[in-house]
């Protein structure tokens, strides 16, 4: 009914209708399901992470509940072993988790990335001395050294990051030689030289920006792993110190009551879902950043 | 008293055995015994050389096992095999730790409480038929002195003397009085000599006959070894030449087991006995098939503070630690630890001679504590507590029991920072003596208090805490006069005052002592743990 007391449109408002539509239309990547999911995850863990104080049903550290009581409607995740809330403990470990996370794939990305530039544009001495290097921290499992060190400096937040970041860099380095060392002999680059640039201004502006989106594809996919090596970090002890909420060591709260299930389920999904919605942000963003891998590939990986 | 290198051998087995103990609380539970006298031949049914049906018990465990070799054996696990294999002079009635019954031979101790005199019954046979003599006596004790294993230090400073060939002499060069209580430890097995000696066992350090005793058992206890892996299973036969009634089970299968699985098989009725279910994981079991034992462990989980200025800072202050006494919630802990868990007066377990029941300076009494704190000069700065990660006692984790006295002391103002090490670490900082605080736990070796001397001013423990007699000359002089005390009444009485002055301006806060649980298939009688031998297999009915 009411469309048809409307004034019929004329056909230039129809044209600029469409390009509007045209124009708002989400880019491709915003189109791919597993982009979304993930994005909508990541979203709502960091919005949990900022409101979390405002979120948690009870303080996370507090000892006044009964001991382990099962998921009910006080407690939605049921309490541990000291009587304190699982979903508190695990909206307060959101907090740890994701900055830590965040933090440690930045300082890798940084540290990696400019050693493994300098490798590959100085070449020679650098090249070989970095590259040996990073085929030195290659060789051992990443999991292991990473406990070495920690085990070797105290648990602690602050120890753990550095444990972690002496683990991760490598492969920003490599990956970021191998693409400067394809860039480097381009007549741009050539061209900046001659011009009188020096090192640093070279690779800033000339070779970075063509080499960039891959680190970043790197850097997303390399999230989740960073959360996972963490939580394993501190589930054997060498992360967090106890009573900090932390998913890792809240699963091997669990595991160790394994009568009470509750514990180890809802930290291990937290630590879960987080790490598959990275996960998938990572591969949609490589299959846009990166086309030629996606050539290889055959189309969108999963 | 032991000398100092042996003091740390004990430390280590204290320790050691903790970890076991504790996380291996031991129930039973029963479920539908699928192999029976009429055996229906699916577990090992059948009929066995002497002509009777194979019965057979499956028992469960987290294995702590390095051998089987008694005079090694310093591990749960290994204790819990030796002492189906190998009898000892003197043993424990029942669950008792006080009561002494004879068991190869009787004993009398001498006035001065430095000679033991034992004398053989000579009615035992080894497992290959040959009797048990005083010689294999006096080799057995004289091998663990000198191959300087980690329970060597039980017999320091006593010398083996044979009399004649029904009578040993155990001589001490000081009063040893706790020495017929450190007898009956599993590691004071009696073995076959000649057939040791015939495999490369001597009496020193050049001792070769651990290999073969891993593999056959040469002792006159109610079985002998089937088959022995010290990573997955180890399998016991009865012994034909056993002196005493014949075990309703023949053969006893303990197999290494995670706790969880353990659950699962109790309830399954695959296996009759789990040594490693803690009181929380019990709760849910079916009654029906699994009954739970509780028995009181040998174990002191204690809280320690550095009486040196320079390393405790303010906590080196009597008064403070006074105030902490009365600001622990100790009912809290033993909620925590579980089902039969107890609060101890001082540090030595309530069970033993001398143990102190409760001492009223150890209570929860919330003003008492402000005022005791804040008249200690403590203004909120906070202090670093050293604890294990990695050991639990009864069903709590270490980590667990700091974090709920964390809480408590938060409530009378006092900032406990946590230091969790793995304790093979934290045992080193502990040692070091540099350590600001802590919450720790002590086995006891043998159930006598004199095992606790160590915690008195200037002693190996004591020290850790930097407690010279300087800082406590009453404790000290307590200390000296309880083991220079004679005869049982004397002696309780010393110990209970020495821990009653040691509760009053001692580092050591005693806070609970764990139960021991052991969960039994209801088809099971006669299960009963004692809590320094564990359970003799051969009396299950």
């Amino acid at each position: 009914m009411s469309t048809l007391t409307q004034p019929p449109e004329t056909g230039a408002s129809d044209f600029d209708a469409l390009l509007a539509r045209r124009r708002f239309r989400w880019p491709r990547i915003w189109r791919q399901p597993l982009m979304i999911i993930g994005s909508v995850v990541i979203a709502l863990w960091l919005l949990v992470a900022i409101f979390a104080p405002l979120l948690e049903p009870q303080n996370p550290l507090a000892q006044g509940s009964a001991r382990l009581t099962a998921p009910s409607a006080a407690h939605w995740f049921g309490t541990d072993t000291l009587g304190r809330d699982v979903l508190s403990r695990i909206i307060a470990g959101s907090r740890v988790s994701l900055p830590l996370a965040i933090v440690l794939v930045i300082l890798s990305m940084v540290l990696g990335s400019i050693l493994g530039a300098l490798a590959g544009y100085l070449g020679r001495v650098v090249d070989e001395v970095i590259m040996r290097i990073t085929d030195l921290v290659f060789a051992f499992p990443t999991i292991i050294l990473a406990m070495v060190v920690a085990a070797a400096l105290g648990p602690g937040l602050q120890n753990a990051v550095l444990a972690l970041l002496l683990v991760s860099w490598p492969q920003y380095a490599r990956v970021m030689r191998s693409m400067v060392i394809g860039a480097r002999n381009n007549e741009y680059v050539v061209a900046g030289r001659l011009l009188g640039a020096g090192v640093a201004t070279s690779l800033i502006r000339d070779v970075l920006p063509n080499v960039i989106a891959p680190i970043l594809v790197l850097a997303t996919l390399d999230f989740g792993n960073a959360i996972l090596l963490f939580s394993g970090l501190s589930f054997l002890g060498l992360g967090t110190v106890p009573p900090t909420p932390e998913w890792g060591s809240m699963v091997s709260d669990g595991v160790k009551q394994f009568s009470s299930w509750w514990i180890a389920t809802f930290s291990g999904m937290a630590i879960f879902s987080i790490v598959v919605a990275f996960n998938f942000l990572g591969d949609s963003l490589r299959d846009v950043l990166d086309p030629r891998s996606q050539r290889t590939v055959g189309g969108r990986s999963i | 008293m032991a000398a100092p290198v042996a003091r740390v051998s004990l430390k280590e087995r204290g320790m050691n055995r903790s970890i076991k103990i504790i996380t291996a609380v031991a129930a039973a539970a029963a479920v539908s015994w699928a192999v029976t006298a009429c055996g229906d031949g699916n577990n090992g049914g059948g009929t066995s050389a002497n002509g009777q049906a194979t019965k057979t018990l499956t028992a469960n465990d987290t294995f702590d096992l390095k051998t089987a070799d008694p005079a090694r054996s310093f591990e749960f696990t290994g204790g819990t095999v030796v002492h189906q294999l190998y009898q000892t002079v003197l043993g424990f009635k029942g669950n008792s730790v006080k009561d002494l019954i004879p068991q190869l031979c009787s004993y009398t101790i001498s006035k001065d409480n430095k000679t033991v005199t034992l004398t053989l019954d000579g009615t035992h046979h080894f497992s290959d038929g040959s009797p048990v003599t005083v010689d294999d006596i006096v080799f057995s004790f004289k091998r663990l002195q000198g191959i300087k294993g980690n329970p060597s230090f039980m017999l320091d400073g006593v010398d083996v003397e044979k009399v004649d060939d029904k009578t040993v002499k155990l001589v001490s060069k000081t009063p040893n009085p706790q020495l017929p209580y450190i007898l009956p430890n599993t590691s004071l097995g009696i073995v076959n000599s000649k057939q040791v000696k015939a495999h490369g066992g001597t009496e020193g350090t050049d001792d070769k006959a651990e290999q073969w005793l891993d593999g056959h058992s040469e002792g006159s206890g109610p079985y002998e070894l089937e088959s022995y892996n010290a990573q997955s299973q180890v399998v016991f036969k009865a012994n034909p030449h056993y002196d005493g009634p014949k075990p309703t089970y023949n053969r006893v299968v303990l197999q290494n087991v995670d706790a969880s699985t353990q659950k699962v098989n109790v309830q399954a009725g695959t296996a009759q006995l789990a040594y490693s279910l803690g009181p929380d994981q019990v709760k849910d079991l079916d009654k029906s098939k699994a009954s739970v034992l509780t028995d009181e462990s040998t174990e002191t989980i204690f809280m320690w503070f550095n009486m040196d200025p320079q390393y405790g800072k303010e906590v080196s202050n009597p008064t403070f630690i006074q105030g902490i006494r009365h600001a622990i919630d100790y009912s809290k802990l033993l909620d925590l630890a579980g089902t039969g868990a107890i609060q101890p007066g001082g540090m030595v377990p309530v069970s033993f001679l001398g143990g102190l029941k409760s001492d009223p300076a150890n209570s929860y009494d919330l003003a008492k504590a402000k005022q005791l704190i804040s008249q200690s000069g403590y203004s909120g700065q906070t202090i670093s507590v050293l604890y294990s990660e990695d050991v639990s006692a009864g069903s709590a984790q270490m980590g667990d029991i700091v974090q709920s006295v964390q809480a408590q002391l938060k409530a009378v103002g006092v900032n406990l920072k946590l230091n969790p090490q793995p304790s093979s670490t934290s045992l080193d900082s502990f040692r070091s003596g540099k350590m600001q605080a802590g919450i720790a736990y002590w086995g006891a070796d043998y159930p006598d208090p004199a095992d606790y001397l160590v915690f008195t001013p200037d002693q190996s423990l004591a020290m850790r805490a930097q407690w010279t007699t300087a800082r406590g000359k009453k404790d000290a002089k307590l200390a000296a006069a309880a083991s220079a005390a004679n005869g049982d009444a004397a002696r309780s009485a010393a110990y209970i005052a020495m821990q009653k002055q040691m509760n009053i301006d001692g580092p050591f806060i005693p806070l609970f002592q764990p139960a021991s649980i052991t969960v039994a298939a209801t088809s099971l009688k006669d299960v009963v743990p004692n809590p320094v031998l564990g359970i003799s297999f051969g009396d299950i009915h």
